[in-house]
């Protein structure tokens, strides 16, 4: 039985404000369950597609419909805990590692969410190879890969339905890079969340087929 | 000793330029290239100020409340503009707000000042209501640019921070309320400083014009610290309102930051 898609481009365009066009009526519909890798060169537009997916920018023309309805209807902070965008550079609030893990839970829309405790906490920071690192350690002495993990677990604890990923292992090696991208993928087979990747690192899947996006001239297609 | 006011004469006034003679010669010799903006400077204290006496001679026979609340106004409104012309901010537009703002803060603060503090009636008496609503609009103008200089900055350069609140499902209250806090600080900060610091420091203005124009010293210290109390109250209301709705202005219905950096 097909699935029905979650996520739906229609028409959609951006202009920058100089008027200078990213993309122009594009179309793509996005499933749950399915892991997208999205390539293009610098400047293509991908993380602005995922910008927009997430409601940080508005399109110009056309729309993205999220379970059928228009992204306008819906309450931003509402849809943004449902469908989550992980910055290409971490960001991080001044604190501890644990406040930083725990912030999107002191946020109104995420009062519903079980906050998770230590052990949990601990637990994930093991899983992404942040080995001997504390909780009650400051962020400010981190590496930018080790933060770029944090901020990956951050956005994980909420359970979105959509992942979007803005170049998750630019600042990682080669291990860590594939302890984020197996992290990615299995989340997106045990939740049947929807995955959607940015990356320019060659990703080499093991639990799963990608399904491949490419942008270039203003256009998105997809490459088998 | 001679007691009550010495008129200051054309000659003796004259005579003051002397010391803006001295400052044009030390921009001289240091090549400060002060020298036309202390012409114009001077200029524009005699011009604006004798102008300002005039006014004032003829609003203080005035019996018509519309028109003391509209020189009031008036006043509010060049206040709102001058602030909006120093922040020089192209990407959002809030001069309307921030006028409202000014003008519900500016005028519950005088209100109150003149009708319940010093209880004069009626309340819109101009020889009161309109020195007083001046200091609190001149003190709290500066507060609020310097809060709102600050407000926008915050906000541009902590783009990246918001964000990802806002990604994890903040509001833009959520999100920019570390901003909020900074920016409300810093333009409240310089009128606590001068309460710490009044007396000892430095002799406020209003207290020695008041004293050299013959006035009792209890009396002029009284009416200072009203003016104190007035313009921490008056700054605080005002930039909280102002930065409030600023805020909001940052950002679009859908929670977007419409700031973009570099502008």
């Amino acid at each position: 039985m097909k699935k029905n898609m979650i996520i739906r481009l229609s028409n959609l365009s951006f202009s920058y404000p100089n008027g200078k066009r990213l993309f122009d009526g594009i179309s793509f519909d996005f499933y749950p369950g399915e892991f997208y890798l999205i390539q293009g060169a610098s400047g293509a537009g991908k993380s602005t597609l995922l910008r927009l997916i997430n409601r940080l920018e508005e399109a110009t023309d056309g729309f993205i419909t999220y379970h059928g309805k228009p992204l306008t209807d819906y309450h931003a902070p509402l849809l943004r805990k449902k469908i989550s965008y992980i910055q290409q550079t971490p960001a991080v609030i001044r604190g501890t590692i644990r406040e930083n893990l725990l912030l999107p839970f002191t946020f109104h829309s995420n009062r519903d969410q079980h906050k998770p405790d230590d052990e949990t906490l601990s637990r994930q920071l093991q899983s992404f190879h942040l080995h001997g690192i504390d909780l009650n350690q400051p962020v400010e002495n981190l590496s930018v890969g080790q933060l770029q993990r944090i901020c990956l677990i951050r956005g994980l604890l909420l359970s979105p339905e959509v992942l979007l990923l803005d170049e998750p292992t630019s600042a990682l090696d080669d291990g860590s890079a594939r302890v984020v991208e197996s992290k990615a993928e299995s989340f997106c087979q045990t939740h049947q969340a929807t995955v959607l990747m940015v990356s320019h690192r060659p990703f080499t899947p093991t639990m799963m087929k990608p399904r491949k996006i490419k942008m270039e001239e203003g256009k998105i297609r997809e490459i088998t | 000793m001679t007691s009550g006011i010495i008129d200051i004469g054309p000659w003796q006034l004259g005579f003051g330029l002397l010391f803006i003679l001295i400052a044009g010669a030390a921009s001289l010799y240091h090549s400060l290239h002060l020298e036309k903006d202390l012409l114009i400077g001077t200029v524009r204290t005699f011009a604006q100020l004798f102008l300002l006496g005039y006014v004032l001679k003829l609003l203080f026979d005035v019996d018509d409340y519309r028109i003391v609340l509209s020189v009031f106004l008036f006043m509010i409104l060049f206040a709102a503009w001058t602030v909006y012309g120093r922040i020089r901010e192209k990407q959002i537009t809030f001069l309307m707000p921030v006028c409202l703002s000014m003008v519900v803060s500016f005028f519950l603060i005088t209100f109150m000042v003149t009708a319940v503090v010093i209880d004069v009636k009626p309340w819109w008496t101009p020889q009161y209501f309109i020195p007083i609503g001046g200091m609190v609009i001149g003190n709290s103008m500066n507060a609020i640019a310097i809060a709102l200089e600050r407000l926008l900055n915050e906000m541009r350069s902590k783009r990246r921070e918001i964000e990802m609140k806002l990604c994890l499902g903040a509001d833009y209250k959520e999100a920019s309320v570390d901003i909020v806090r900074d920016a409300m600080k810093a333009g409240m900060i310089p009128s606590i400083n001068s309460m710490m610091t009044v007396g000892i420091v430095f002799i406020p203005g209003m207290m020695t014009g008041q004293i050299l124009a013959g006035a009792d010293p209890m009396t002029a210290i009284e009416y200072q610290i009203m003016v104190m109390i007035m313009i921490v109250g008056a700054t605080a209301l005002g930039t909280l309102l102002v930065v409030l709705v600023t805020r909001k202005r940052c950002f679009s219905p859908g929670h977007q930051l419409l700031l973009k950096p570099g502008s």
